[in-house]
């Protein structure tokens, strides 16, 4: 029934993993062999990509089953329940994302080797990249919550590596630590709704069969109760996940690690932090949609009701985010900073997708962005590498005569990011997510700022593209060029920028074209991908879309004429000059390039409070805990000394005498440096004794309550056997039991004695005689011990045993 | 029944002894002037593919049967385990393929095989007296083996220490085998849980069941009953050590385990905290204690790694003895795990501890200084070992003492009555940490003394050790792999 591509789903992830474990295993010389595997298996996870895709094609319409495949990972306890089990999934989304996320890869994969020729640790890059590969394919592919949580906690782990790939950089170093502990901080919250997940529908999967968390009987059972507030259950563990979404995916308040996570090499922050994992905020989102959408059927009458709880706070995050990173984008000078804050504000605008329109709104963005903001970020790396590592835009201008690919590949992303009507893609995906917004029944608000978000879009692209691609170049300032010597022409030689190599121009040049080309899929004639993504039914051009569409492109022609008219006449001469926007009222601008001084904020609320109570714990640590171990330890010490002591001195030494008359017989126990074979034979019987004593006493303690000894006390059986014969004429019941048991301690007593004395007998006799020519010069003779002991042993065990009788 | 099925039944015991015959006869009749080393890997060889042999017919030929009233019951767990026994007789074989101790080849090997073989008569024993014949067998055996190096007088005495102690401790034993006998009049297991049903617990029962328990805890070395087993691991040679602590080990927890759960079912009483009651549990409740305190305790400030190791199988006996308290079928399944997981770890340490004598002669702490140098496959492997044994996830180890834990505490249900025992099972766990981060501390971190030069390391045994820590890496990360077989195992006859 399942196909093979479904049965064998996990093979995605799997290739780039492979290639992460061979490469780490490489030594640094090696580098084309790592951007081999690297480059090679991501291919391969591209194929098989395409064989999945073409599978979900196949099978999709509006009644088709999900395909995926479960099997059992560990059984903690017995029976169904105590199984664990994880699986995969094959849907349009994961289809779509699967493509996406390897053909992006691919391509950012080549440009890789281009854009890290000059480093020195080429093989360690392709390692983490190829990890995180794997681990983000793993988060698009799981069917169950805990392994989506467990790629999506490796695919930050890459992303820490990653960001701090130049560790050396203090900076950078920083900005990956920053980058760990903010997501981690939504992570939390997002682990606390997997347990309750967990705890209400008893399993992680997403879809098995009717069992699964996201179908119809889990979510009817979550949405009927309710929690703090009358808040719905389903709601409210939506609201955490999505919590988990907003560390990943930048937004508001946890945007802060984004731009600063520009400190990593750029292919990194194309693949990272601009296509694929920044999305997974939203691919989350998108995946348990059913558990953000779900209501109380019986609410249907009033309209604001009919939209969950979850949804509201997703769309409300991702308007405010949207138009807040965009203000903030407008006054920044670092060319990867501004696409940073670029790609919160676009993430945003899913987010208000997914809120409003739902899975096949958001996602469409999602795709779109992903192709046109990782080609902006390699064209800015592309930038920055002709530039020689210049990040500033203000020291940038008139490169687009050194480096023409790069220029026209660029205009297309920014076209594509900005929203020019009608060609690009970005512009048909951002429509959609405002109609949905538009007709959204809750408020208008989340609509006026995407549009307010959308003209600062056009105007701060306009912007970096008149700075970077027009005027003259400001970089070679400090130089005079106008002493023509030799030296200094070669010089000016080396500062001009020069166009990147060919295996940085030509990914840019495919991607471009993607940019324009997926805007076919997606627009109202023919929403082709939003049917392919789930149950979402356009109208074609109706009057409503045609007024978005108006009011999208009115605002891309103000904000991109504002933006020429600020910085395409005015040119600007020095990298030193100040911005024109600089004159707004308000300080504006300050507040703007400042980022809101969130970031100052955090440092002296939160991260002050944290570095207080961490100093504050280390000072409990190291003197009241760590008092307490150290003190747990030595009296662990003084118990395990305590306890050799005894082990060596009282009882190997203890029955030194009693031993004195056997070791006369035997040279052998002079040898014996500890451990003396008769006390351990007496420890035996001891032990015999203090255990049966044990049992007895237990017994006797709780006669009163009943117990089987009592009936056997009183059995006249014991009394015929003589058992207690001398006592019976004076003795109570009570008092014959206690009797009794002290015959039975003396005849137990007896048999240990005898044993003892066989011991001795068999160890002086055999000692002298025989064992120590049999076991010194020739072993192998044990037989004939052996049956000198068993027969003493049992013969005096047969002595004790007629004792007790 | 006649005697060719009884054969079939018994067929992987009849292939084991074989082997041990053709072992000894290649030897002896054609190898006389060989040298020792090529000997030792033919008969290696032979002795391998015996056992190898012996699993796969297990594995074929699954049947259940119960010849002779109980004398020979084979059945899906019996089967297990004794795959189990076999594998870790093939993993002994290996580590002792580069050993020097002896030149004695063929006798070594045929008494390993038939030890195995007494194992295997154990495991599917359910006859008191069949149960004390083939533990006789077996510990004969592995007297022998413990005296194998004739060369090292500490081999000679740690010999006879066992012997005498072991020969006393089975004399309890009869004694309290034919108590049992004598008060229900059978040896069967079943009829005797029979017989007791009902009859209450007599002083008599009461002596029987402590002399029982004594024979069985001298096995599996419980405390008090453990005296024999420092010394007799620091002295017998590193192999047949090994051997000891693993498969025999494993055989008679499983045993134990049988003889407690299905004779002296009825009888269980309980050692739960502040309540009570006579029985066999608290008897073993006592003896879990005492040997998670004493071994773990005593373990840390051992200076040779054979006597540490010995301690450390005393404290691992106190939490399997943890399961057999716990006494269902969740129970089984993770003592018989535990004891499998436990028994891979040891040989691997005591097969690291061989390749460090050796080289310096010595299996204190500090010849292992560097030995991460010196031989870098053996060093991890050793880590992986040791960090089972602790219990570090992912591997085997941890899973052993999670599933352990947790049937300890569930059966206690609703009360906990065995938290007691948990709290210092986990506490003394932590204390186990100690002593094995020594030795790889002086593995990892000591540098190595500038002395004369060592000499190499057989690059064949550290491979197979690498296979060792790779099974055990690959158990703990799947537990499921013998989990899975054992729990489907007991689910038909639950007892």
């Amino acid at each position: 029934m399942e196909s093979w591509i479904v049965k064998n789903l996990w093979l995605i992830p799997a290739l780039p993993l492979l290639a992460a474990g061979l490469s780490a295993l490489l030594p640094r010389p090696f580098r084309k062999a790592s951007a081999t595997l690297a480059i090679g298996s991501m291919s391969g996870a591209f194929l098989l990509s395409v064989v999945a895709f073409v599978h979900a094609l196949k099978n999709s319409g509006p009644d088709s089953a999900k395909e995926f495949f479960n099997f059992a990972w560990l059984q903690f306890a017995s029976g169904d329940v105590g199984v664990l089990k994880l699986g995969w999934v094959l849907d349009p989304l994961t289809a779509v994302m699967l493509v996406m996320v390897t053909f992006v890869g691919t391509l950012i994969f080549i440009y890789s080797v281009g854009y890290m020729a000059h480093d020195e640790n080429f093989t360690r890059f392709f390692t983490f990249l190829s990890l995180f590969a794997a681990a983000m394919l793993g988060i698009v592919i799981a069917n169950n919550l805990l392994l989506l949580f467990m790629s999506w906690e490796l695919v930050g782990l890459a992303s820490y590596l990653l960001i701090g790939f130049w560790y050396h950089k203090p900076s950078a170093a920083a900005a990956a630590k920053k980058a760990f502990i903010t997501t981690r901080i939504g992570d939390v919250f997002f682990l606390l709704g997997i347990v309750w997940l967990y705890h209400e529908t008893g399993t992680l999967l997403f879809y098995d069969n009717g069992n699964g968390c996201l179908e119809q009987t889990a979510l009817s059972k979550m949405v009927t109760h309710a929690t703090v507030g009358g808040l719905a259950v389903s709601a409210a563990i939506g609201i955490l996940i999505f919590i988990g979404a907003i560390g990943k995916s930048g937004q508001f308040p946890l945007h802060v690690w984004l731009p600063d996570a520009m400190e990593g090499p750029t292919p990194v922050s194309a693949l990272i932090h601009a296509a694929t994992m920044v999305a997974a905020g939203v691919f989350l989102v998108a995946r348990t949609y059913p558990l953000f959408e779900v209501t109380l059927p019986g609410l249907a009458g009033d309209s604001a009701a009919t939209v969950s709880t979850a949804l509201q706070v997703v769309t409300w995050i991702g308007a405010i985010t949207a138009f807040f990173a965009a203000t903030i984008a407008v006054a920044q000078n670092d060319i990867k900073r501004i696409l940073a804050y670029s790609t919160c504000s676009q993430l945003g605008y899913m987010m208000i997708g997914l809120g409003t329109g739902g899975v096949a709104v958001g996602m469409f963005h999602l795709i779109t962005h992903a192709f046109f903001k990782a080609l902006l970020f390699m064209g800015a790396g592309s930038v920055i590498h002709g530039c020689h590592d210049e990040q500033d835009i203000r020291k940038m201008g008139g490169i687009r005569n050194y480096m023409p690919a790069t220029f026209l590949t660029y205009a297309v992303g920014m076209m594509a990011l900005s929203g020019f009507p009608l060609f690009f893609s970005g512009f048909w995906s951002k429509d959609a997510i405002l109609h949905a917004a538009h007709s959204w029944s809750v408020s208008h608000i989340p609509f006026y700022l995407g549009v307010a978000g959308a003209f600062l879009t056009a105007f701060y692209m306009t912007r970096q593209m008149a700075l970077v691609f027009w005027g003259k170049y400001r970089g070679h300032e400090r130089p005079a060029v106008a002493t023509k010597t030799p030296q200094l022409l070669a010089l000016k030689e080396e500062i001009e920028p020069h166009e990147s190599p060919r295996v940085m121009t030509v990914p840019l040049i495919l991607l471009a074209i993607c940019t324009v080309g997926l805007s076919l899929i997606g627009t109202p004639a023919w929403p082709w991908f939003q049917d392919f993504l789930g149950s979402h039914h356009s109208e074609g051009f109706t009057k409503d879309t045609v007024q978005i569409i108006m009011i999208s492109g009115l605002v891309f022609l103000l904000g991109v004429g504002l933006g020429v008219g600020f910085y395409g006449y005015v040119k600007r001469k020095t990298a030193s000059e100040p911005d024109p926007l600089e004159r707004l009222p308000l300080g504006m601008h300050t507040w703007f390039a400042k980022k809101y001084g969130i970031d100052e904020l955090y440092e002296l609320t939160v991260i002050r409070f944290n570095a207080w109570a961490a100093r504050a714990c280390a000072f409990l640590d190291e003197w009241v805990w760590g008092g307490v171990v150290a003190i747990v330890s030595y009296v662990t010490l003084a118990f395990a000394w305590l306890n050799r002591a005894i082990d060596e001195f009282v009882i190997n030494l203890g029955f030194d005498r009693g031993c004195e008359r056997v070791s006369r017989g035997g040279s052998l126990l002079s040898r014996l440096q500890e451990g003396r074979v008769q006390v351990y034979l007496r420890v035996l019987g001891g032990a015999l004794v203090v255990l049966v004593l044990f049992l007895i006493w237990g017994g006797a303690s709780e006669r009163d309550a009943d117990s089987n000894i009592a009936h056997v006390v009183a059995d006249s059986r014991w009394h015929r056997r003589g058992w207690i014969s001398e006592s019976t004429t004076r003795a109570t019941s009570c008092d014959s039991f206690q009797f009794s048991v002290a015959r039975a301690g003396v005849g137990i007593m007896e048999i240990v004695r005898c044993i003892q004395r066989c011991a001795a007998i068999c160890g002086a006799r055999g000692l002298d005689s025989g064992v120590r020519r049999a076991v010194f010069p020739r072993s192998g003779r044990a037989g004939a011990v052996d049956g000198f002991a068993y027969e003493h042993s049992c013969a005096a065990g047969a002595f004790g045993f007629g004792k007790i009788i | 029944m006649n005697y060719l099925e009884l054969l079939t039944v018994a067929a992987p015991e009849t292939i084991v002894v074989l082997t041990a015959l053709a072992v000894l006869a290649v030897d002896l009749t054609s190898m006389r002037d060989v040298e020792t080393r090529i000997r030792m890997i033919v008969g290696g060889l032979v002795a391998s593919a015996g056992c190898a042999g012996g699993i796969l017919w297990l594995l074929v030929n699954a049947t259940t049967v119960d010849a002779l009233n109980g004398m020979l019951v084979m059945n899906p767990v019996t089967q297990i385990v004794k795959i189990c026994l076999l594998g870790l007789t093939i993993f002994t074989v290996l580590i002792s393929l580069e050993a020097k101790f002896t030149n004695h080849v063929g006798e070594f090997l045929a008494l390993l095989l038939l030890a195995t073989a007494g194992m295997m008569f154990l495991v599917s024993a359910e006859d008191l007296l069949m149960i004390f014949i083939a533990l006789e067998v077996t510990s004969l055996s592995l007297y022998i083996l413990t005296a194998f190096n004739k060369r090292n007088i500490k081999s000679a005495e740690a010999a006879l220490k066992y012997f005498l102690f072991g020969g006393m401790a089975a004399a309890f034993m009869l004694f309290g085998l034919s108590l049992i006998y004598g008060l229900t009049g059978a040896t069967n297991l079943h009829a005797v849980a029979a017989a007791l049903a009902g009859k209450g617990l007599d002083p008599l029962l009461l002596v029987a069941m402590v002399m029982t328990v004594m024979g069985f805890g001298f096995k599996v070395a419980a405390v008090p009953f453990h005296l024999w087993a420092p010394d007799a691991y620091e002295g017998a040679p590193t192999q047949s050590a090994a051997f000891i602590a693993s498969g025999s080990k494993l055989a008679s927890f499983f045993i134990f385990a049988k003889v407690m759960m299905i004779g002296f079912a009825g009888v269980e009483g309980s050692g739960a905290f502040r309540d009570f009651m006579v029985g066999w549990t608290p008897v073993l409740a006592v003896l879990a204690a005492l040997s998670m305190l004493l071994g773990n305790l005593v373990a840390i400030v051992q200076s040779s790694v054979k006597r540490l190791l010995a301690y450390s199988a005393i404290a691992h006996a106190g939490y399997m003895l943890l399961g057999v308290l716990a006494h269902d079928k969740q129970a089984v399944v993770s003592v018989i795990y535990y004891a499998a997981t436990y028994a891979l770890a040891t040989i691997g340490a005591f097969g690291v501890v061989s390749l460090v004598e050796e080289q310096t002669g010595s299996d204190r702490l500090s010849s292992f200084a560097g030995f991460c140098k010196r031989a870098p496959m053996a060093a991890f492997a050793m880590m992986i070992f040791l960090l089972s044994l602790a219990g570090i996830p992912p591997l085997a180890g941890f899973f052993g003492k999670f599933y352990l834990f947790a049937v300890a505490l569930k059966s206690g249900a609703p009360q906990l009555g065995l938290l007691w025992l948990l709290i210092l099972a986990i506490a003394m766990s932590a204390v186990s940490f100690y002593y094995y981060l020594k030795v790889l501390k002086a593995v990892y971190v000591q540098p190595e003394p500038a002395e004369q030069s060592r000499a190499s390391v057989p690059q064949a045994t550290q491979v197979i050790l690498l296979v060792l820590a790779v099974v055990i890496i690959v158990l703990g990360c799947f537990p499921n792999l013998l989990v899975g077989p054992l729990e489907h195992a007991l689910t038909p006859v639950s007892h």
